[in-house]
């Protein structure tokens, strides 16, 4: 068995989802309110300091023009990125969870017998050694 | 303690740039008699394209504000918070010396930008949230556009231009206005007005490349008209 490699990030467990959405919300909207607030500090103040119409039509307007398409094109980018990253880390917390119950059950219903294996960087590994030193004795 | 350090990051931030775009409300009417060498002090300077001057001309017989424009865009901007509902109505009066020199329709350099130069031209402005939905009217002096002319700026349709005197047989002489901008607003971008946040004063002679002088004078604004 390879103990190594977990193929599904994914596995839809309700703390995997909680862990999840979790993280992304509080990655996304922190920085989203933050992105706002410097966009809207930033481009008002400069509008304020040039003050006629025509200069901020002429040289704030199109400069605004130009941030917004790149935050259009790297917004989906950060989010892909945000969100793979959420799900990475949601799968190392539910992940051997997940495993740790399963193999509890095998062992519960008999289908399986001997230590549990988790891999050597899970977070629950010490966990399920203590577990092992259990059903061993 | 970090969180509520952030909190009050955020309030400031708010606070400031509210505190810009939506200047404090001002006592109304307000006068502006160009009187004193330093009436100039509660202006600021907003430079577009190189420095117009701008000054005040004090004698025992008249004063005013002038300005001269020599190949150069600059405005004086003053900040100031009213309801154009209740108090509609802005008055002043001007005197056009010289004319820039713009190009007959249809020669060279005679498109719309190029002839966006005024030898006087008083903007009203009314600051939204975000500043690319701020609409600005701009009551012109023209020497070719008939008086009436609502014209969308070349730089942006949220600035609608108003031709109110035309021609140059008044040249040197002071002549006096007065609109409603609550209905001139309606009348240019079709709604109600927001609040206004700012006048401002330009002669400008940037597109043009020539130049232009004017003069300005018993500004008042943020009032009701009480002839009707």
């Amino acid at each position: 068995m390879n103990l190594n490699k977990r193929k599904a990030k994914f596995i839809g467990t309700a703390l995997q989802n909680k862990t999840l959405i979790l993280v992304f919300v509080a990655t996304v909207l922190p920085t989203a309110i933050i992105a706002v607030c410097l966009y809207y500090l930033i481009f008002n103040m400069l509008a304020w300091q040039l003050g006629i119409p025509e200069a901020i039509a002429y040289n704030l307007v199109p400069v605004a023009r130009k941030v917004n398409l790149i935050i259009l094109i790297a917004l989906p980018v950060a989010l892909f990125v945000i969100w793979f990253m959420a799900l990475e880390l949601s799968h190392r917390i539910a992940g051997p969870l997940y495993r740790l119950e399963k193999e509890l059950n095998d062992r519960i219903e008999g289908t399986k017998s001997g230590p549990i294996q988790l891999r050597e960087k899970d977070e629950l590994k010490a966990l399920a050694d203590k577990i092992n030193k259990l059903i061993i004795r | 303690m970090i969180f509520n350090k952030v909190v009050l990051l955020i309030l400031n931030i708010i606070i400031f740039v509210t505190g810009n775009t939506f200047a404090l409300s001002a006592q109304l009417p307000k006068k502006f008699p160009f009187k004193e060498k330093n009436a100039l002090d509660e202006w600021q300077e907003k430079i577009f394209k190189g420095r117009v001057l701008y000054s005040v001309k004090a004698n025992k017989s008249d004063s005013y504000l002038a300005a001269y424009s020599d190949n150069t865009a600059s405005g004086i901007f003053y900040q100031i918070r009213f309801d154009p509902k209740q108090s509609p109505m802005i008055s002043w009066k001007w005197k056009v010396i010289k004319f820039p020199k713009k190009g007959s329709i249809g020669s060279k350099g005679s498109g719309w930008i190029e002839q966006d130069d005024y030898a006087a031209r008083l903007y009203v402005i009314f600051p939204k949230l975000s500043f690319n939905l701020t609409k600005s009217l701009e009551y012109v002096w023209d020497r070719a556009l008939p008086v009436g002319t609502i014209k969308e700026s070349p730089y942006s349709k949220n600035i609608k231009i108003i031709v109110i005197e035309s021609g140059s047989q008044s040249i040197n002489k002071w002549i006096k206005e007065k609109r409603n901008i609550y209905e001139d607003y309606k009348k240019a971008f079709g709604r109600e007005p927001g609040k206004v946040g700012a006048i401002a004063i330009m002669t400008d002679t940037d597109n043009t490349r020539s130049t232009a002088e004017a003069h300005y004078d018993e500004l008042k604004v943020g009032y009701k008209d009480e002839s009707k």
